[in-house]
């Protein structure tokens, strides 16, 4: 292959590096108006009135809106649509929108936020899951405050506990709120011109963001054209809408003027959803010799106000509670339980992260019992080719062991380059990793994780990309595809499995996006499906339009079409260098004849439902990813600090189409499992505020925080992805913050439970192991290695 | 009020409100690549030069910057000419989303001004209030030294600097 696996220079750099690209923010023109949001001012009330009369007075104002202006459902979801555009009887968490203000500017706008009256009948907020499934709490929607379930009954878990296992470990953990903060706040415009509402604005699945507009604000489908603008990440935050209706709407009652809306961080923060909040309580049993039996879960989760995409993640919890290990009997039970909390939903890693926590701190814990390596604990209980994963679905190739070994030969060149290829070598340094340090308490650990992700939605939901791809009168290769790009590189992926698939030159692809009257629908950028299914589509269609040149082709060459090569933009006979043909002349040929230049595809796979009773699906998901990550910390025991001394992650991607796009998820995505494992954590206050709505608070990893993270790139090809792609935006996240923990526990010899490990946490763990006599000055380890 | 300056090498004068902040008046004339991401003083996605010096221009009020020389993005280059630094950041792909980028340049390029051949805790002193949600920050580290490369051939003494750029 000559331009798949090749790091060719992603197609948005220039434009990204000189400022020219122009975001949702950047939009803005002289004369647009203005759009706010009026928030609620309490988490949970009825509202009783509003009265907008003083703000409509104010000169400058052009309109002010509330539920009753909204013309159609007022209601958005991506799964249930229970989550108002704008309020109308009550309000459910502090972020909720109550009106919209049209100004001519931005101080007019503000200024009539204040002028609207809202009264109120306050009701107790809800914040945990005690308070919402109290027998006299109030609910926040009829059906109550559970909003759903998922379960795994798989053998018998209850009956392996007591009778088979011979060691049985138990714990609870719980794993914080967590804000996607990409830097791009919500922004954008829209127009509506009396006939077509356009809406600007960056999400993550354009065409499902017009079905949700037009429901909500009583359009046709074919009336709302959502463009994206450039977008700077998404993460997950961007799957619910954000300011869609709310531009929209100001459009639709202002036609012919374009309008303006642009969130602060403080909005941005109060407003968006968020990732669950879980506690998991984790029962994990064993034999002596490590082999797994037998987990028994149950979790928790947070759904704040709203659904949003809540049962998804449930499910994604459920049917990952076991990671990609062996485990015959599984009793899972997760819950999920509306609270005033902000809604919670998408966010890398998707129910998956917070399980993969719990079932690598149980390993950890079984290890630490058991007086057996962590890294060989892991060995003994992956699945091999073949076996069966949690939901019973069959992993024909399961390489979680093998990214394991990539891991551990990673971490062992670091130490000593002369392992190379050599596992037994690489395990002898492992063995003799090092606990020495300056001082006895600056303890060193390491924490090794294994994880697994199912691709794609899964679970029987229409999951599908198309494309189309056409080539123009100037011989370039058009291609449409509805997917979004969110800096992930995307339309690179696509640049490069279009010119791989038709022999082109990358130069000649000309790649349209996420416009829903432009594109055909690909899914949204999410559950790391994107390489798979858009590249797929893609190739797909330029299969088809190689297949009709090659057709032409063949009379030119008066050969079979298998013996002709299409290279750089040029065809060839296989071994007769002196027949060649530029494609120009191809093209202009097929031309001549009448043969189209377009085709489209469609790549559709389908995945069956987890059954309701037992959670069990022979095929929940399309495709299942691998990694493995090590981690090696420092910990100041008497500060409780943690800094991070090396991070490896090796993730099975299939085949990376673009290398270094595929490197940079994985550093990515481990800097922000690092920030869930140490320092990112949404803190809510009694009134159900946001109490550290900003950068200034809310601390993100800064270069500071990160070592040079070391990615691996393992590649198993997969026969159904295209070039043998699968995925990777996910995984390394996963990875990455069980790693980081598993490291912890390692230094200080007890677990943390509660995330993030911040240094107040890591502190107290460490005087309540001291309390209860778990704690020893000076760890032998450190002795040891010190005299070495 | 009125505001005197030079952006990017050419004299403006300015009609702006007493309580603008810089960031505002950039992206008003259009110069968009100047990028907020908090206006906290926490992102750096809003780095400029004033007089050579990196600044939030979030937090910057306009009126403080009366006489002064400043630089944003698009005046280090553009997409026909490009700048050193804006090559290196290419080459490294310490590109994801792009939105941190500019501010990441333009800290770059106070650094390297300063000091041509900074050492590792340089680099990160210089980039630490930069925030980068995408990245993970080791293709920015090589994208400096990149840039290091780049301008020193670029002025002359391309004597081999080239030392590990990170432990
Ligand atoms: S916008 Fe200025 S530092 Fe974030
Ligand atoms: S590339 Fe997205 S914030 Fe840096």
């Amino acid at each position: 292959m000559s331009i798949v696996g090749k790091s060719i220079t992603r197609i948005d750099a220039e434009e990204k590096v000189t400022g020219a690209t122009r975001y949702g923010g950047d939009l803005y023109e002289k004369g647009m108006l203005h759009v706010k949001v009026l928030r609620a001012e309490h988490a949970f009330a009825e509202i009783v009135s509003i009265d907008t009369s003083a703000a409509l007075a104010l000169p400058g104002v052009c309109g002010v809106y509330t539920a009753k202006d909204v013309g159609g459902t007022n209601r958005h979801g991506l799964i249930r649509r229970d989550q108002p555009v704008l309020a109308d009887t009550m309000v459910r968490y502090k972020g909720d929108p109550v009106a919209i203000v049209v100004a001519e500017n931005d101080d007019v706008a503000r200024e009539a936020l204040r002028l609207i009256q809202v009264e109120y009948k306050p009701l107790k907020p809800i914040h945990t899951f005690e308070e919402a499934l109290a027998p006299d709490a109030p609910k926040l929607h009829p059906e109550g405050n559970l909003m759903g379930g998922k379960r795994i009954r798989k053998g018998d878990a209850e009956r392996a506990l007591r009778e088979e296992c011979e060691i049985v470990v138990e714990d609870t953990i719980e794993t914080q709120t967590v804000d996607h903060a990409f830097l791009d706040l919500e922004s954008g415009c829209a127009l509506y011109d009396g006939d077509m509402l356009t809406i600007w604005v960056s999400g993550q699945w354009v065409h499902e963001e017009r079905r949700l507009v037009a429901l909500a604000l009583g359009l046709p489908v074919e009336k709302v054209r959502i463009i994206q603008p450039a977008t700077g990440g998404a993460f997950g935050g961007r799957e619910d809408l954000s300011i869609q209706c709310f531009v929209g709407l100001a459009a639709l009652k202002h036609p012919g003027h374009k309008v303006y809306l642009r969130y602060s961080r403080a909005e941005s923060m109060a407003a968006r959803h968020k990732r669950h909040a879980l506690r998991i309580h984790y029962t994990m049993g064993a034999k002596r010799d490590g082999r797994l039996v037998a987990a028994k879960v149950t979790v928790w989760s947070d759904e704040g106000a709203y659904a949003s995409t809540g049962i998804a993640v449930m499910r994604k919890a459920s049917s990952h509670c076991t990671g990609p290990y062996r485990v015959p009997h599984v009793w899972a039970d997760v819950y999920g339980v509306h609270t005033n909390n902000n809604p919670t939903g998408a966010m890398r890693g998707f129910g998956a992260a917070q399980l993969a926590i719990a079932y690598e701190g149980m390993l950890d814990r079984l290890a630490q019992e058991l007086g057996m390596d962590r890294v060989e604990i892991r060995r003994r209980n992956v699945l091999r080719h073949g076996e069966p994963i949690t939901t019973n679905q069959i992993i024909t190739e399961a390489t979680a062991g093998e990214c394991l070994d990539r891991a551990l030969l990673q971490f062992a060149k670091g130490i000593d380059p002369s392992v190379g290829d050599d596992l037994a070598a690489a395990q002898r340094v492992w063995e003799s990793r090092s606990y020495a340090t300056r001082a006895p308490w600056l303890r060193r650990g390491y924490g090794v994780s294994v994880v697994c992700f199912g691709l794609g939605y899964g679970d029987a939901f229409p999951d599908a990309a198309r494309a189309r791809v056409r080539f123009n009168e100037r011989n370039e290769l058009e291609v449409y595809t509805g997917a979004v790009e969110v800096g992930q590189g995307l339309l690179t992926m696509v640049v490069q499995v279009a010119a791989e698939a038709l022999g082109i030159e990358p130069e000649r692809v000309r790649v349209f996006a996420a416009d829903t009257h432009l594109t055909p629908e690909a899914g949204s950028s999410s559950a790391t499906r994107q390489t798979y299914f858009t590249g797929s589509a893609v190739k797909l269609a330029c299969d088809e339009l190689r297949e009709r040149l090659l057709d032409v082709a063949e009379t030119y060459f008066g050969v079979h079409p298998f013996e002709i090569k299409i290279s750089n933009g040029i065809l060839t006979k296989v071994g007769d260098s002196g027949k060649r043909m530029e494609i120009d002349e191809l093209l202009s040929e097929a031309r001549r004849r009448g043969v189209s230049l377009e085709t489209q595809a469609l790549f559709k796979p389908r995945t069956i439902r987890e059954r309701d009773e037992d959670g069990l699906s022979p095929r929940a998901f399309v495709t299942y990813l691998f990694g493995s990550h090590i981690c090696q910390v420092l910990v100041d025991t008497e500060t409780g600090e943690v800094r991070i001394e090396r991070h490896i992650a090796a993730h099975d991607v299939g085949k990376a189409i673009n290398p270094e796009l595929v490197i940079g998820q994985i550093q990515g995505g481990v800097t922000q499992g690092i920030g869930m494992a140490l320092m990112e954590e949404v803190i809510y206050g009694s009134d159900g505020r946001i109490l550290n709505a900003g950068f200034t608070d809310y601390i993100l990893p800064s270069v500071r925080d990160v070592p040079n993270i070391e990615a691996v790139i393992v590649e198993h090809e997969d026969p159904t992805g295209p070039f043998g792609a699968h995925g990777v935006g996910e995984p390394p996240l996963i990875g990455a913050t069980p790693a980081v923990l598993g490291a912890i526990h390692d230094a200080i010899g007890v677990p943390i439970r509660r995330i993030p490990a911040t240094p107040e946490r890591v502190w107290r763990t460490i005087m309540q192991a001291k309390a209860e006599g778990k704690w020893q000055d000076v760890d032998p380890r450190w002795e040891r290695d010190v005299k070495r | 009020m009125k505001l005197h300056v030079r952006i990017n090498g050419e004299a403006r004068e300015l009609e702006i409100a007493p309580g603008a902040v810089l960031g505002d008046v950039l992206r008003q004339l259009g110069l968009t690549g100047t990028k907020m991401g908090c206006r906290e003083g926490h992102c750096g996605s809003c780095m400029v030069l004033v007089n050579g010096k990196p600044m939030n221009s979030c937090l910057l009020l306009a009126a403080k910057v009366e006489g002064a020389e400043i630089t944003t993005i698009e005046g280090l280059g553009d997409v026909r000419n490009p700048h050193p630094i804006q090559e290196a950041f290419v080459e490294a792909g310490a590109v994801q989303c792009g939105f941190c980028t500019p501010g990441m340049i333009i800290s770059t390029k106070a650094l390297l001004d300063n000091e041509p051949h900074p050492s590792l805790e340089r680099v990160r002193e210089a980039l630490s209030g930069n925030l980068c949600r995408c990245t993970g920050y080791a293709k920015i580290f090589d994208a400096v030294r990149i840039a290091e490369h780049k301008l020193a051939k670029a002025s002359g003494n391309g004597k081999s600097t080239r030392r590990p750029h990170r432990p």
